[in-house]
Order: structure tokens, then C-alpha cells, then sequence
């Protein structure tokens, strides 16, 4: 009964550890990624080819009220 | 059935993308492995250290004509990882913190969908922090970009309450946020509005439209230039103000506030903005003319009057009373703010620990002294208490491959803010002060109400251009004492070609600057516009200056020529 106990114990410490590994690897690989962004400017060729051009070409078209049409009006 | 034809892209012109994005990227046959011991040791101090400067080789991190880098620059561990973590992480996650506190990513999204100016200009932030900070180390790179994150946190708070405010983002909606936000022109100090600044909001027009969009992306300005030329205005009047009127041509400038203060400030070029500005706005509109000839005593009396007059019309307009304690409290804030520029001021000009660039300098001086006070600047201002008292105890030489100690006058190019960047990583002509950040050079009293408008006045028209720009010869000539005060040798003389007023004294400096033996560089370009004097035009100018008047070597070589035309 006692030894059974005891795997019982450890396999939980090694789940924790597993997890807490996990986690590790994890945080690791979103740091590796964010620091490849950051060194090679992914950030910034990112919006300068894609972003920019994308959101230009929107407002290039955007319909836009005329304030040509307001009379200009001086008594007000 | 027959199967639709999928046309694959012939092998070549994959080659030829692939070929493309390559050069997006360090080219690895460049990497040189070390042959011998001598050059493994120092490969690993580069690695650990960062280059000498005289090895950085800046130029060949550039992407050609983007002005993206092919990788970032090493600047050593310990600075490269403070780069990452501190500028690179924390402002981006400060940049989201920010807008939710300010408002929420949904009014955000909206703001940004449907404005140009906010859409095209403020994704990129970060590498306004990149093209500003290049080649800091150490304490100037922590200094100084602790002054970006206080001018992008301003920025979002302002961009955020337009948009919280904004009827055409609450399908005409004359909301909560409206009723409570004063709009005016980017000239008129915010301090004249203090006295309502516990229930209102106020929100210079253009400051965020216009102003700081050319320094991040100087590519949305060029719309609003294009469309005012559009309606048949010719090319040669000031391009700040053809650009702040074009955002009203294109139709661009929320609709965030029942009335607005206009002023003739800094020129009559703001004059004939505001005309198309009332036109398009049509609501209650107070003009708070500035005189342009300010010395009279008796001119700083009507000064101080208009600013009477614009208190009572904000009573009418609002409802809400003037309130003394108030105005006394933020101009006190603000004059603690004052008292610290005067240290930092000590320090660039008689020690050389100074650790603020000439970029950081110039940009967060004339956005606190013109927007007003707020929290972030007395936050940053603790900050970079810390490293200015560091780097005099420690005597720290905060730029060490000055050869040159520069004051910059006249009106600056907003499109290259960042040259003094480079001027220093190729050259060693260390920007020390410019003339905008002197311009406010006061404190305000607060002691009677009487004392407080007259001083009040005072401030107003030392705004930025005003005091020295169109202010008077004799002002215009101060530069002369305070390149004595900061110990500077050279003067970096912006030469604003659509500027009028100070097209007007060219050749009163040229004898100056010959009579009294002063080496300057003229630098021609057109405030917002990058098309009539490109950044490598400018770059041209100084390199020829240095090279054959001043007879001197670059530091860093690779930064004398590079094409950057369409960089941000
Ligand atoms: S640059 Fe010259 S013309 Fe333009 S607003 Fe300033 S003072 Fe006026």
C-alpha cells in the first residue's frame, strides 16, 4: 500500500514537472519568436508591404463627403 | 466535368520573388567566420560589447530605398536586450495598454478604419523609435527613448479622446464625450484651457492629424498637402499649413467638440488655414489673435486681454465657470516641469553627459511646452531624473565621438526629424539644443490672477516659430548668445524654403555667420514635405560641408550615401 502511495506521490510531482516544463518550452518558444521579430524587423516589413498598401487601397476608396457643397457662409 | 485551369507561376518568377525577399534579409556569404584566436576574442567583445562605432557599418543594416533593416542592430548584449525588452516589448504593450485605458480597442478599431492619418502613421511606431535611437548606447538610449514613450503615450491619449468624442464615429451622435471636449488649432497653447481641465477635455486640431504624423510616416501628410492644392492653392505657401487645411478638404478631422479656438499663430499662414477651417467646421469658432511684434509693453497688455476674452467665451460656450484653482494648480505642475528642463539645459551645456539625442530633445520639448501638462511627462521626467543625475555623478561621456557640438535653429524638417541621429552616427555633430526647445523659456506665476494672464500672454507668444521665427530680428539673433551658453561650435541653420519670414533673413545670417567666423550648414526643406528637399538631399549637403569645408573623415562610412525615399 505504501509503495503504491508513494507512485502515486511522485507521479504527481512529475506531472507538475511536465507541466511546469511545458510551460517553460512554451514561454521560451513565444520569446525566441518575438525576439526573431524583433531582430530581422518581421514587425516592420510586415506593415510596410502588407499593412500600409492594405489600409491605403481602403482609404484611397473611402467615400468622402465633399466640403466643396457647404456654402461658405460669413454671417454666422 | 472539366477541371478549372490552375495557372501556376512559371519557376522564374518564383526564383525571381524568392530572389526579392532575400534581399530583405542579412545576406549570410557576408558572415565572416573568425580565422584565428585574435579574431574569435574579438568577435566574442563584439558580440558582448557592440562594435566600435567606427565599425558599425549602420548603412549596411538598410533595406535599399525602405529604410526597413535587414536585421536590427547589435548593439551588444546588454543594450540590444534592453532595446527588446524595454523600447521594442514594453511600448508595444504599453501602446495597447494605453488604448484600453483611453478608450478600448473597439472605438480604436473604428478611429483607425476610418482615418487616414491614424490608420497609415501609428502602426509604425516603433520604428520612429528605431530611425530616432539608431547607434545609442547605454544611458542616451535609455534617456532618450523614454522621451518616445511619453510622446506616443500623449498621442494616444489625445487620438483616443477625438474618437471618444467623434459624431462621425457615433453615426452623428452628439455625445456625453462631445459636450465635454474643446477643440482648437495646434498653435494655441493648451494652457489657456486649464481652468476647465477637471470637467473638459481639450484637443488641438492638428497636433495628432498632422503635426506628429510627419515625424512617424511622413507619406499620409502628402495627401493632405495634394488635396488643398487640389481646390487650386498654389504650391509655395507654408506646407503646415496647407496640409492642416487639406485634412479638412479630404474630410479627415473628426467632428469631436461644439466649439473651437483658432489663432494667428505661429503666422499669417495659420490665418488663411483657419478661414478654410471655420468654413468646414461651421460651429462657434473664437479667434485669439497673438501680436507678431511683441515686445511693446502695451501690446502685452491687449495679449493678455484676449485671453480674458477666450475665458469668458468658453464660460458661454460651456456653461462652466472659470475656476482660479485650477489654472494655479497645472501651471504649477507645469512650472515643475519648466524647473527640470533648466537642469537638463545645465547639464547639455556644461558637462558632456548629457544624455538626451538632439531628436528626443527638439520633439518631447516642443510637444509638453505646447500641449500642456499631463501625467506622462512628469513620470518621464522622474526617469530620466534618475540617468541625467547618474550620468553627472559618474561622469558618464554620453556621446563620446562628439567632434562637433551643434545647435540647431530656425524651423525644423518634420519629415527628418531624426537627421541629428545620423549626423552624429556618421559625423560626431552632437545636436546639443535647438531653437523650439528654447522658445518657452519661463516659468508662470501664480500668485494674482493679473500676474498669471500677463505672464500667460508672455508664454503664448513665445510659441513655437513665433518668439524667434517671425518674433523679430533681434530674437532671431538670439542664437548667438545661446550657442555661447551651450558651448557650441556649428550651427545647423534650417533653411524652411516656403517659410517667408525666414526667407527673409538669409542673408542677414550669411554676413553674421561670416563676420563672426561660425561654421553652419544650411538645410534647405519644406517642413512637412519630403518631396522638394529629399532626407538624402539633406544628408548630401552635410556630408559635402564636412567633407570639403571641414575637411574631415566619417566615422561610419557606409551612412554617407543610401537611398531611403520611401521609408516612413
Ligand atoms: S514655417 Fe514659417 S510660414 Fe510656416 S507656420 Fe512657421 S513661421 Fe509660418
Amino acid at each position: 500500500m505504501r509503495k503504491i502511495r508513494k507512485e502515486k506521490k511522485s507521479c504527481s510531482g512529475c506531472r507538475l514537472l511536465r507541466v511546469l516544463c511545458k510551460l517553460f518550452a512554451f514561454l521560451a518558444a513565444v520569446y525566441g519568436i518575438l525576439f526573431t521579430v524583433f531582430f530581422f524587423d518581421l514587425d516592420g516589413k510586415l506593415l510596410f508591404y502588407v499593412v500600409e498598401p492594405f489600409l491605403v487601397k481602403h482609404y484611397d476608396k473611402m467615400e468622402r463627403r465633399n466640403p466643396l457643397d457647404m456654402p461658405y457662409d460669413i454671417k454666422k | 466535368m472539366k477541371m478549372p485551369e490552375i495557372k501556376l507561376p512559371k519557376p522564374s518568377a518564383i526564383t525571381a520573388k524568392l530572389k526579392e525577399a532575400a534581399k530583405l534579409f542579412p545576406d549570410p556569404r557576408d558572415v565572416k567566420l573568425p580565422k584565428n584566436g585574435e579574431e574569435l576574442k574579438k568577435a566574442a567583445h563584439d558580440f558582448w560589447y557592440g562594435k566600435p562605432h567606427e565599425e558599425r557599418r549602420l548603412g549596411d543594416l538598410y533595406v535599399d530605398k525602405t529604410g526597413l533593416y535587414k536585421h536590427r542592430e547589435w548593439r551588444g548584449v546588454k543594450d540590444t536586450f534592453y532595446y527588446f525588452h524595454m523600447i521594442w516589448l514594453y511600448n508595444y504593450a504599453n501602446m495597447v495598454a494605453d488604448i484600453m485605458k483611453f478608450g478600448g480597442l473597439g472605438i480604436f478599431a473604428k478611429g483607425l478604419w476610418r482615418y487616414r492619418w491614424m490608420g497609415q502613421t501609428y502602426l509604425p511606431v516603433l520604428h520612429w523609435f528605431d530611425r530616432g535611437l539608431e547607434g545609442m548606447r547605454g544611458e542616451a538610449l535609455r534617456a532618450s527613448a523614454w522621451h518616445y514613450r511619453a510622446m506616443v503615450c500623449v498621442s494616444i491619449n489625445q487620438f483616443m479622446n477625438m474618437f471618444k468624442a467623434d459624431a462621425k464615429l457615433h453615426n452623428g451622435a452628439h455625445n456625453e464625450a462631445w459636450k465635454h471636449s474643446m477643440a482648437h488649432k495646434e498653435t494655441v497653447w493648451g494652457g489657456v484651457f486649464y481652468p476647465w481641465s477637471d470637467q473638459y477635455t481639450n484637443i488641438p486640431m492638428e497636433m495628432i492629424p498632422y503635426f506628429v504624423t510627419c515625424h512617424v510616416n511622413n507619406h499620409t501628410v502628402l495627401n493632405y498637402i495634394d488635396a488643398v492644392q487640389s481646390l487650386g492653392l498654389p504650391g509655395d505657401p507654408c506646407p503646415m499649413c496647407q496640409a492642416e487645411a487639406g485634412l479638412f478638404v479630404l474630410d479627415d478631422m473628426p467632428d469631436y467638440a461644439p466649439f473651437v479656438v483658432t489663432t494667428n499663430e505661429a503666422c499669417d499662414g495659420s490665418v488663411a488655414s483657419t478661414a478654410i477651417q471655420d468654413w468646414f467646421l461651421n460651429i462657434p469658432l473664437f479667434a485669439l489673435p497673438q501680436p507678431m511684434q511683441f515686445d511693446d509693453p502695451l501690446v502685452q497688455e491687449h495679449c493678455a486681454n484676449e485671453i480674458r476674452e477666450l475665458w469668458k467665451f468658453i464660460e458661454e460656450q460651456t456653461g462652466a465657470p472659470f475656476n482660479w484653482e485650477q489654472l494655479k494648480k497645472k501651471l504649477e505642475a507645469q512650472n515643475e516641469l519648466q524647473r527640470f528642463e533648466w537642469e537638463k539645459w545645465d547639464v547639455a551645456a556644461k558637462t558632456s553627459s548629457y544624455p538626451i539625442n538632439g531628436v528626443a530633445q527638439a520633439l518631447y520639448r516642443i510637444y509638453q511646452t505646447q500641449y500642456g501638462d499631463h501625467y506622462i511627462w512628469h513620470d518621464t521626467d522622474r526617469r530620466v531624473k534618475k540617468i541625467l543625475y547618474k550620468c553627472v555623478e559618474k561622469k558618464i561621456d554620453t556621446f563620446p565621438k562628439t567632434r562637433h557640438r551643434v545647435i540647431a535653429w530656425s524651423c525644423a524638417p518634420l519629415y527628418y526629424s531624426h537627421w541629428c541621429t545620423w549626423a552624429y552616427n556618421c559625423w560626431g555633430l552632437n545636436t546639443i539644443i535647438n531653437m523650439d526647445s528654447l522658445m518657452f523659456d519661463m516659468e508662470v506665476r501664480t500668485d494674482t490672477l493679473d500676474n498669471c494672464v500677463m505672464d500667460m500672454a508672455r508664454y503664448h507668444e513665445w510659441a513655437p516659430m513665433r518668439r524667434m521665427a517671425v518674433g523679430g530680428l533681434h530674437h532671431i539673433f538670439e542664437l548667438w548668445d545661446y550657442m555661447e551658453r551651450f558651448n557650441c561650435d556649428m550651427v545647423m541653420m534650417y533653411d524652411q524654403l516656403q517659410c517667408k519670414g525666414m526667407q527673409g533673413v538669409v542673408g542677414l545670417f550669411e554676413d553674421e555667420f561670416r563676420k563672426r567666423n561660425i561654421h553652419a550648414i544650411w538645410m534647405p526643406h519644406a517642413l512637412p514635405d519630403k518631396r522638394t528637399v529629399s532626407r538624402s538631399e539633406i544628408r548630401r549637403i552635410i556630408n559635402d560641408y564636412m567633407s570639403t569645408v571641414m575637411k574631415e573623415e566619417p566615422l561610419d562610412p557606409t551612412l554617407l550615401e543610401f537611398d531611403d525615399d520611401m521609408s516612413w
